[in-house]
C-alpha cells in the first residue's frame, strides 16, 4: 500500500517540478509572479488534447511547448518588458487579467465539460515493481520531472547562456552593462518558463482529466511550492514540490477529509519558521 | 480629516441613501443597489489592506464567505439569537485573522498574495467537499429567525430595507475607518507601509500594526459577507472562491485604492457594467481582464484618482484652498 | 600630553563596542572592533570605502547581527536587543542612503518619531527640530516631493527628534554640495552641544570630521588601526599611509 502512495506522491511532485521551474525562472529574471501560469498550463493541456486528437501524443509533446514558448516570448516582449519599471504588484495584476482572458478563451473553445486524453499506446501499461503495479506512463512523468530538474540545473550552471541568466537574475543592470542583451535573454527565459507550463499540461493530460478548474487547482499548489521553497529559488522549488507531492499523496489515503488542507498547513508551518521560504526570497 | 468633517459627509451619504430607498420604485434596481453596496463593503476591506499595508490579498473571499458560513452554521445549530450569532462570527473571525496575520504579514512582497490565494482556495475546497453539516457544493440556507434586529422578516427582507441597511453599514464602516486612519494608528501603519525598516529605527514594532490592519480588513469584508447572507438567505462555496477574491481586487484597482471610497466606487461600476453588459455575460471574464489591464497601465490611481484630478482641474481655487488647509492642519 | 586630552573629562562611557565582529560568507566585515564614546563627545569614524564604518553603525544599532562581541549602551548590554528596543533606550541613527517615509508629510513623520520616543509634547519637539534643520517651511510637504538635500535633512530630523542620548550619523553629508555640507556641519555642532548628545559620525569629508570631532577612530579592512584626537590621528604614520596620504 505504501509504495503506491510514495509513487503517486513522486508523480505529482514531478509534475509540480516542471510547473514550478517555469514559475521560478520567470520570477528570477523578471521579478514577476506569473498568475497566469496555471492558465497557461491548462491551455497547454487543452492544446495538447487537440493536437493529439489530430496526430498523436508525441507530436503534442513537442508542438505544444514550442507554441507556448512563442506565446511566452510575446508576453515578455509586449507585457513584462513594457511594464518593467512599474511596481511588482502592477505586473502581477496584469498577469491576473491575462489569467481571466485565457480561462475564458479555453472555456469558449473547448467547453466546460471534462475531457480526457488517453496515454500514448507505447506507455499505456503497467509493470510490477516490489509487488506493486505501477503505470509506466506515470513512471514517465517522474522521469520527465527529473529530466527537467537536471536539465535546467545543468543548463544554468554549465552553459554560457545559463550563466547570463543567473547573472541577470541577480543583477540585471550590471549584467546589461557587461554587454548581455537582457531583453533577448528575458524573452528566452520567459519563453522557457511558459513552455514548461505547457509541457506540464501535456504531460498531465493523460493522468489528470482536463477540466475548467485545473488551472486554479495546480496554481494553488504551485504557489505553495514556490512560497515554501523561496521565490526565485529553483532548488527550493524542487524540494518543496516533492514534499508537497508526498504530503498530498499520503494525506489522500490516511486523512482524506482534511487532505486538502495539508498543503496550507505545511505552508503555514514553514512560514512561521522561515517567512521568506526555505531558500529565502529574492527581492 | 476631523470628526466633524467625517460626520458631515456620513450624514449626507445616509440622507442620499434614504432618498434612494424612498424614491426608487423598482425592486429590481434596489436589489441591484443592495448587492452593489454589499460588494462595496467587501471591496473596502480588500482596499484597506492594500492602502495601509501595501499588500494585495487574492483570497479575501475567505472572510466574505466565511462570515456568511459562520452565521449560517450558528443559526443552524440554534446556538444563539441571530444578533449574537452575527457578533460572535465577526469577532471570532477578526481574532483568527489577527493570529494568522501575525504569521503571514511577515511574508515579503507578492509571496503574501500567493499565500492569501492558497488560503482562500483551501477554504473553498474544504467547504465544497464537506457534505453534511455545511451542505457541501450545494451550499446552505441561512435560517434567519422571525425577527432580526427587532424587525419582522416581512419588513427586513424588502429590497428597500435591505438596501438601506447595507448602505448605512457601508457609510458607518467607512466613516469609522476614516476616523481610525486619521488617528495615531493610521500614521503608524502608513509609516510601516512606506518604509518598514525606518519605522523600526524610529521605535515602531511593526508586526502588530500590520497584523491589526489585516484583521481589520477581514472584519470589513466579513461584514459584507453577513449582509450578503441576509440579502440572499443562502451561502454557498462560490462565496469563497478565489475568482470572487480576484474580481473584488479588480474592483479595488479600477476604483482606486488611495482613497477610502475608491474600492466602493469600483464595486458600483462593476455592477453597472454587469447589468449593462448583460448580453455579453458569457465573456465576462475576458472583458474584465482587459479592463483591469487597461486601468493598471493607463490609470493606476483608478477612477477615484481620475475624479480627484478632474476636481482639481475644474476648481483650482477650491483645490489650492484645500491644499493650504492641509498645510495649516499639519502645523497645528 | 595633548592639551585637548586633559580638557575632556570622560566620567563614563555612554556607548561601548567590545570586540565586535561580523562575519558572513567568508567576508569579515568587522573583525574585532572596540570603541568607546563618552558623554557629550563627538567621535568621528573615518576610513576607506568598505572599511567597516557603516557596518559598525549597523552592528551598534542592531541592524546587523553580531558574530562576536557585545554592545553596551549606558552600561547595559544591548547585544541581544532589536533595533526597536535600542531606539527606545535612546540610541538613534541616520542613514547613508536616505531613508524616509515617502508618502507621509514632513511634519507628520517627524512628530510620529518624536511620539514614539515617548516625548510628551511631540509636536513642539518636531517643530524645534524642523526649525533647526531649516525644514519648517516644508512641514506640510510630502517627503517624496522634496529635493535630495531636503530629504537628507529629513532623514537627520527623524534621527534627531525625541532627544536621543546617543546619535549615530552615517555620512550625513553624502551627496551635498560643499556649502550645504558646511552649513549642516555647523547646525549639527550647535545642536549637539546644546542638547548634550553623544555622537558617532561617519563621514568622508575630512574637514568636517577633523573640524567637529573630539576624537577620531580610523578603520581599515574591518579593523581599527588608530584612535585618538584629530591631531594625533593626522600625525599617525599608519593612517597617513593607508588613508590620508602624506599631504594631510
Amino acid at each position: 500500500m505504501s509504495l503506491i502512495n510514495l509513487f503517486n506522491g513522486l508523480v505529482y511532485g514531478s509534475l509540480l517540478i516542471v510547473m514550478c521551474s517555469g514559475l521560478a525562472l520567470i520570477y528570477g529574471l523578471r521579478r514577476v509572479v506569473n498568475f497566469a501560469h496555471g492558465a497557461l498550463y491548462m491551455l497547454g493541456a487543452y492544446l495538447g488534447y487537440s493536437v493529439a486528437l489530430h496526430s498523436n501524443f508525441w507530436v503534442a509533446l513537442v508542438a505544444v511547448p514550442a507554441i507556448m514558448a512563442l506565446l511566452g516570448a510575446l508576453l515578455d516582449r509586449y507585457g513584462f518588458r513594457l511594464l518593467q519599471n512599474r511596481e511588482p504588484l502592477t505586473v502581477v495584476l496584469v498577469t491576473f487579467g491575462l489569467l481571466l482572458v485565457i480561462e475564458d478563451f479555453v472555456q469558449t473553445v473547448w467547453g466546460k465539460a471534462n475531457l480526457s486524453l488517453a496515454a500514448p499506446a507505447m506507455l499505456d501499461f503497467s509493470i510490477d515493481l516490489l509487488g506493486t503495479s505501477l503505470p509506466v506512463y506515470r513512471i514517465g512523468v517522474v522521469v520527465a520531472g527529473l529530466a527537467v530538474a537536471a536539465g535546467l540545473t545543468l543548463w544554468l550552471r554549465l552553459s554560457s547562456v545559463g550563466l547570463a541568466v543567473r547573472a541577470a537574475s541577480t543583477d540585471p543592470t550590471t549584467t546589461a552593462m557587461q554587454g548581455v542583451n537582457t531583453d533577448t535573454l528575458s524573452a528566452l527565459v520567459v519563453g522557457v518558463g511558459t513552455a514548461l507550463a505547457g509541457l506540464a499540461g501535456v504531460v498531465a493530460a493523460p493522468f489528470l482529466s482536463l477540466s475548467p478548474s485545473m488551472s486554479s487547482d495546480v496554481l494553488i499548489d504551485s504557489f505553495v511550492v514556490v512560497v515554501v521553497g523561496g521565490l526565485g529559488s529553483l532548488g527550493g522549488a524542487f524540494v518543496a514540490a516533492m514534499a508537497l507531492g508526498l504530503v498530498q499523496a499520503f494525506g489522500a489515503v490516511y486523512l482524506p477529509d482534511t487532505s486538502v488542507l495539508l498543503p496550507f498547513l505545511l505552508m503555514l508551518a514553514i512560514l512561521v519558521w522561515k517567512p521568506a521560504g526555505l531558500a529565502g526570497s529574492r527581492t | 480629516m476631523t470628526f466633524l468633517q467625517v460626520a458631515v459627509r456620513a450624514i449626507a451619504a445616509l440622507a442620499l441613501g434614504a432618498a434612494a430607498a424612498a424614491f426608487v420604485g423598482s425592486d429590481a434596481v434596489l436589489s441591484l443597489l443592495a448587492q452593489a453596496t454589499i460588494y462595496a463593503l467587501f471591496a473596502s476591506g480588500v482596499g484597506l489592506l492594500l492602502r495601509q499595508n501595501g499588500s494585495a490579498s487574492f483570497g479575501h473571499a475567505l472572510f466574505f464567505g466565511g462570515a456568511g458560513y459562520g452565521v449560517a452554521a450558528l443559526l443552524k445549530l440554534q446556538a444563539m439569537p441571530a444578533e449574537l450569532a452575527i457578533l460572535a462570527t465577526l469577532a471570532a473571525m477578526t481574532l483568527l485573522a489577527f493570529l494568522v496575520g501575525l504569521v503571514i504579514v511577515r511574508v515579503p512582497g507578492i509571496a503574501f498574495g500567493m499565500v492569501t490565494l492558497a488560503m482562500g482556495q483551501m477554504a473553498f475546497l474544504s467547504t465544497s467537499r464537506a457534505r453534511g453539516f455545511l451542505g457541501g457544493a450545494d451550499g446552505l440556507s441561512v435560517e434567519w429567525p422571525a425577527t432580526v434586529f427587532g424587525m419582522a422578516q416581512s419588513d427586513l427582507f424588502r429590497p428597500a430595507t435591505l438596501f438601506m441597511l447595507s448602505w448605512a453599514t457601508l457609510v458607518v464602516v467607512l466613516a469609522a475607518l476614516a476616523l481610525l486612519l486619521a488617528s495615531r494608528f493610521g500614521s503608524v501603519t502608513e509609516a510601516v507601509r512606506d518604509n518598514e525598516e525606518r519605522a523600526r529605527f524610529i521605535g515602531i514594532a511593526t508586526l502588530v500594526p500590520r497584523a491589526a490592519i489585516y484583521a481589520l480588513s477581514a472584519l470589513v469584508s466579513g461584514t459584507g459577507g453577513v449582509l450578503a447572507a441576509l440579502n440572499t438567505g443562502f451561502v454557498s462555496p462560490e462565496s469563497l472562491h478565489w475568482s470572487l477574491s480576484g474580481m473584488t481586487l479588480m474592483m479595488v484597482i479600477v476604483g482606486g485604492f488611495k482613497t477610502l471610497w475608491g474600492p466602493a466606487l469600483g464595486a458600483v461600476v462593476y455592477f453597472l457594467f454587469k447589468d449593462v453588459l448583460g448580453d455579453y455575460a458569457t465573456h465576462w471574464m475576458s472583458i474584465f481582464g482587459v479592463v483591469l489591464i487597461a486601468v493598471i497601465v493607463f490609470a493606476p490611481t483608478g477612477l477615484a484618482g481620475l475624479l480627484q484630478r478632474l476636481v482639481r482641474r475644474r476648481a483650482p481655487l477650491a483645490a489650492s484652498a484645500a491644499a493650504a488647509l492641509e498645510v495649516r492642519d499639519a502645523r497645528a | 600630553m595633548n592639551a585637548m586630552n586633559s580638557s575632556q573629562p570622560h566620567p563614563s562611557c555612554v556607548l561601548q563596542a567590545d570586540e565586535v565582529a561580523i562575519h558572513y560568507g567568508g567576508v569579515k566585515a568587522l573583525d574585532g572592533v572596540s570603541l568607546t564614546l563618552g558623554a557629550g563627545q563627538i567621535r568621528g569614524l573615518i576610513g576607506p570605502n568598505g572599511a567597516g564604518k557603516s557596518t559598525v553603525i549597523d552592528a551598534i544599532t542592531g541592524r546587523r547581527r553580531l558574530t562576536r562581541g557585545r554592545v553596551l549602551l549606558q552600561g547595559e548590554d544591548v547585544s541581544a536587543l532589536g533595533a526597536v528596543a535600542r531606539r527606545r533606550r535612546g540610541l538613534s541613527r541616520s542613514f547613508q542612503r536616505t531613508s524616509v517615509f515617502g508618502q507621509m508629510k514632513v511634519r507628520q513623520q517627524v512628530e510620529l518619531a518624536s511620539h514614539k520616543m515617548g516625548v510628551a509634547d511631540s509636536g513642539a519637539d518636531a517643530d524645534a527640530v524642523l526649525r533647526e534643520l531649516d525644514l519648517l517651511r516644508l512641514a506640510g510637504a510630502t517627503a517624496e516631493d522634496l529635493g535630495y538635500g531636503e530629504q537628507r535633512r529629513l532623514d537627520l530630523a527623524l534621527a534627531l527628534v525625541g532627544r536621543p542620548s546617543v546619535l549615530l550619523l552615517d555620512e550625513p553629508m553624502a551627496g551635498l554640495s560643499v556649502q550645504e555640507s558646511h552649513d549642516l556641519a555647523r547646525h549639527l555642532k550647535q545642536l549637539i552641544s546644546r542638547w548634550s548628545v553623544s555622537v558617532l559620525l561617519v563621514e568622508h569629508d575630512m574637514d568636517v570630521v577633523f573640524g567637529i570631532s573630539d576624537e577620531v577612530t580610523v578603520f581599515e579592512l574591518g579593523r581599527v588601526i588608530a584612535s585618538g584626537t584629530p591631531a594625533e590621528v593626522r600625525a599617525n604614520p599608519r593612517v597617513r599611509e593607508a588613508y590620508l596620504g602624506s599631504a594631510a
